[in-house]
């Protein structure tokens, strides 16, 4: 049976931003993603795809606080969420690293100058 | 209309919304590292092929793809306020809003849908079907790949999220969301949003990385 104080830890505090805040979110998402394409034309190579990828992450971020409720939603919530977010940037990064230093193991010799 | 069963475990419905809100996150997340293998391979191959992705990125129709990505945010917020509005009781505009997203789901489908014609009659087909002549090297055959097993899933997403939203509709339509007890039509709301944080960073990966 529930007991009244039990219906403290609900998540009725967690209703979203309302209407007006759901289309102000919406509003940013749009010029976010225009500024996206506008910033893809101008900045190229690395450096773009840097900057495309930071946007989506602050377009990503808009979206999981707001639509998704969790900004103000239970905390155990955020946790879930960030652990996988955290491991999904520790494995691509893993494998960035591999693939990016693998010229440099590529020189490694033996002490008679032989590749290894 | 169908009233909230509280299954036996649970004191309270909303203690039973509270675990299965943390379910769905918890399925949210086993999701997105469904999606990590896949970034992660393109990483690698990109970090290899760094030309060749190029070249091959503008084969990508990024009008399409463009147009998508401000359909599914758009789609993202339709469902939001769907929501909303079964909190404030409002169950015609909760089913028109709910119709709106799926409309726009579909629209999202079918553009990619022709956008996989077009390559397809190209020669831009995966792996070994790959045909097309005036770009043969490699890399340009991972970024293809990749374009497909990619844009694949998550178009296997969206189409699961329309029966889902399908669903929803329906049940929406027949009363059985309150302000009170909407668990289904909020989880359904959480796994449609996912399918929009996926395509955010699929869109600046494969369509504008020229």
């Amino acid at each position: 049976m529930a007991l009244p104080h039990e219906t403290s830890d609900s998540d009725s505090h967690s209703r979203g931003p309302g209407a007006r805040g759901y289309a102000l979110v919406w509003i940013a998402l749009v010029a976010l993603a225009t500024l996206t394409l506008l910033a893809s034309r101008a900045v190229t190579g690395s450096g773009g795809l840097v900057l495309a990828l930071a946007i989506a992450g602050a377009k990503a971020a808009l979206v999981a606080a707001f639509f998704m409720h969790l900004a103000g939603g239970r905390p155990i919530h955020r946790i879930v969420f960030g652990v996988a977010v955290a491991f999904i940037v520790l494995l691509v990064l893993g494998v960035l690293a591999d693939v990016g230093t693998r010229s440099i193991a590529s020189s490694y010799v033996d002490e008679l100058g032989r590749p290894l | 209309m169908t009233p909230p069963v509280v299954h036996v475990q649970y004191d309270s419905l909303e203690r039973q919304h509270v675990t299965a809100r943390l379910g769905m996150w918890v399925f949210l997340a086993s999701e997105s590292l469904l999606f990590a293998g896949l970034l992660a391979l393109y990483a690698a191959y990109r970090f290899a092929y760094p030309a060749e992705f190029h070249a091959a990125s503008a084969h990508a129709n990024l009008v399409i793809g463009t147009v998508n990505t401000y359909v599914l945010l758009t789609s993202s917020l339709t469902v939001a306020l769907a929501i909303h509005a079964t909190r404030r009781g409002q169950r015609r505009r909760t089913v028109a809003l709910l119709l709106a997203t799926i409309a726009l789901g579909l629209a999202f489908d079918v553009l990619k849908a022709i956008e996989y014609a077009q390559h397809l009659a190209e020669g831009l087909a995966p792996g070994g079907y790959y045909t097309h002549d005036a770009l043969p090297a490699r890399g340009t055959v991972l970024y293809v790949t990749l374009y497909y097993l990619l844009t694949g899933l998550h178009a296997l997403h969206v189409t699961g999220g329309l029966a889902v939203l399908a669903w929803l509709t329906v049940r929406a339509q027949r009363g059985d969301f309150t302000p009170g007890a909407h668990i289904a039509l909020e989880l359904g709301g959480l796994y449609w949003h996912l399918v929009d944080l996926v395509w955010i960073f699929l869109w600046p990966l494969l369509y504008l990385i020229g």
